[in-house]
C-alpha cells in the first residue's frame, strides 16, 4: 500500500467515524442516576415526597410538575431516561447482533459470561456494531 | 465468613461514598466479583418459612436460626440505602447505589442468577413496626430494579427482617444495622 493510499484511508476512517450516526455513548445506570439525584435531588425532596424512584413514579411526579422543576432537572430527566433506554436496548440486542462474531470467534464457548470474555479479546470485533453494542451496554 | 462479610460491606460503603471518583470506578467490577461466587450451588432458601420466622421472632432475634444462617454462606454484598423516615422513598442521595446494583445485575456473568433483597434496620422503635417497615423498603427496591432498569422481575426477591439480624449486635441501635443485604440465590431456573 503506498503512503497516498493509506493516508487516504486513514482521511476515510477517521471522516467515517466523525460522519457516523450522531449519538452518545450510553452512561451506566449508577452515573445516570447519580446525575438525575445531583440535578434533580431538590425538585424531588420539594415536589415528589414520599415517592419512590420504581414504576415511574418520580419521572411522572417530575413531568406532573414541569412548570415548577427546575430547568436543569427537566432536560437531565430527559437525558437519563434515554440513556437507560438506550442501555437496555444494546443489553437485549446484543445476543443477535453479536451472533456472527460469536459464531467466528468464540464457537463453543459456554455461558454469556464467557462469550463477553472471549468477544472483549477478538480486536476485530471493536470495529462493528456488536463492538458498539458491547459498548452501549456497558459491558467493556 | 463473618470477617469477609464485613470487609465487603465496609468495602461497599467506601466505593459507595460521594465524591470518591476513583473507588467509584472500580466499584462496578468489584460489585460483579463479590456477587459471582457460587460454592457448591446455593442450598434450598424457602423465603415463605423465613418470613414466617422473623415474624415469630420479633423481638428476639434470627441469627440463631438455621434458616437463617444458610443465608449468610451465599454470595453476598450490603450497601446502605437511605430511605426518607419511615418511608419507602429511597433518598435521591442513594439512586447511585441502586443504579449499581442494576448496573451489576444487567452484567453477563450474572444474569442468569437470582437475588434476594433482604432489608435491614436498626432497633430505634418497634421491633413488629421495623419489621413491616423493611420489608416494605426491600419491595420498593425490587420494583425499582424491576420497572426503573428492567431486571426481569423472577430474579428478585425481597424479605424484611427488620432489627433482627444486626450486623453489630452488640449495639443494635448503631447505624450500621441499618442495611440491604444482596444475596445471590442461585441460577434462575
Amino acid at each position: 500500500m503506498s503512503t497516498r493510499t493509506r493516508l487516504l484511508g486513514g482521511a476515510l476512517v477517521a471522516f467515517l467515524a466523525l460522519t457516523g450516526p450522531a449519538r452518545a455513548d450510553t452512561i451506566s445506570f449508577a452515573d445516570a442516576v447519580s446525575t438525575l439525584a445531583n440535578d434533580c435531588g431538590s425538585d424531588i425532596k420539594k415536589f415528589c415526597k414520599g415517592l419512590n424512584l420504581g414504576s415511574g413514579r418520580i419521572q411522572n411526579c417530575l413531568e406532573a410538575h414541569a412548570a415548577k422543576v427546575s430547568p436543569t432537572c427537566t432536560s437531565t430527566l430527559a437525558s437519563v431516561t434515554t440513556s437507560i433506554e438506550q442501555r437496555l436496548a444494546a443489553q437485549s440486542s446484543f445476543t443477535a447482533i453479536c451472533k456472527h462474531y460469536v459464531a467466528q470467534f468464540c464457537s463453543g464457548v459456554v455461558g454469556e459470561g464467557n462469550i463477553l470474555s472471549c468477544l472483549n479479546k477478538a480486536t476485530r470485533v471493536n470495529e462493528g456494531q456488536c463492538g458498539q453494542a458491547i459498548t452501549d451496554a456497558g459491558w467493556r | 465468613m463473618k470477617s469477609f462479610r464485613l470487609a465487603t460491606m465496609f468495602t461497599a460503603g467506601l466505593l459507595l461514598a460521594p465524591g470518591h471518583p476513583f473507588a467509584q470506578e472500580l466499584s462496578g467490577q468489584q460489585v460483579v466479583r463479590t456477587l459471582d461466587r457460587l460454592q457448591g450451588g446455593a442450598p434450598g432458601i424457602d423465603l415463605a418459612l423465613l418470613m414466617e420466622e422473623a415474624a415469630a421472632s420479633a423481638g428476639k432475634g434470627v441469627a440463631a436460626l438455621p434458616d437463617w444462617q444458610k443465608l449468610s454462606k451465599l454470595s453476598q454484598l450490603m450497601v446502605e440505602i437511605d430511605f426518607e423516615n419511615d418511608s419507602i422513598a429511597i433518598e435521591p442521595k442513594s439512586y447511585r447505589t441502586v443504579g449499581m446494583i442494576a448496573d451489576a445485575l444487567h452484567h453477563p456473568n450474572l444474569r442468569r442468577y437470582k437475588f434476594l433483597v433482604v432489608g435491614h434496620t436498626s432497633s430505634t422503635g418497634d421491633a413488629k413496626h421495623n419489621l413491616d417497615l423493611s420489608q416494605k423498603r426491600a419491595n420498593a427496591i425490587t420494583e425499582a430494579l424491576s420497572t426503573t432498569f428492567a431486571i426481569a422481575p423472577d430474579r428478585l426477591f425481597a424479605i424484611g427482617v427488620g432489627e433482627e439480624w444486626p450486623v453489630d449486635p452488640s449495639n443494635p441501635q448503631a447505624a450500621d444495622n441499618r442495611r440491604v443485604q444482596l444475596v445471590n440465590l442461585g441460577l434462575v431456573k
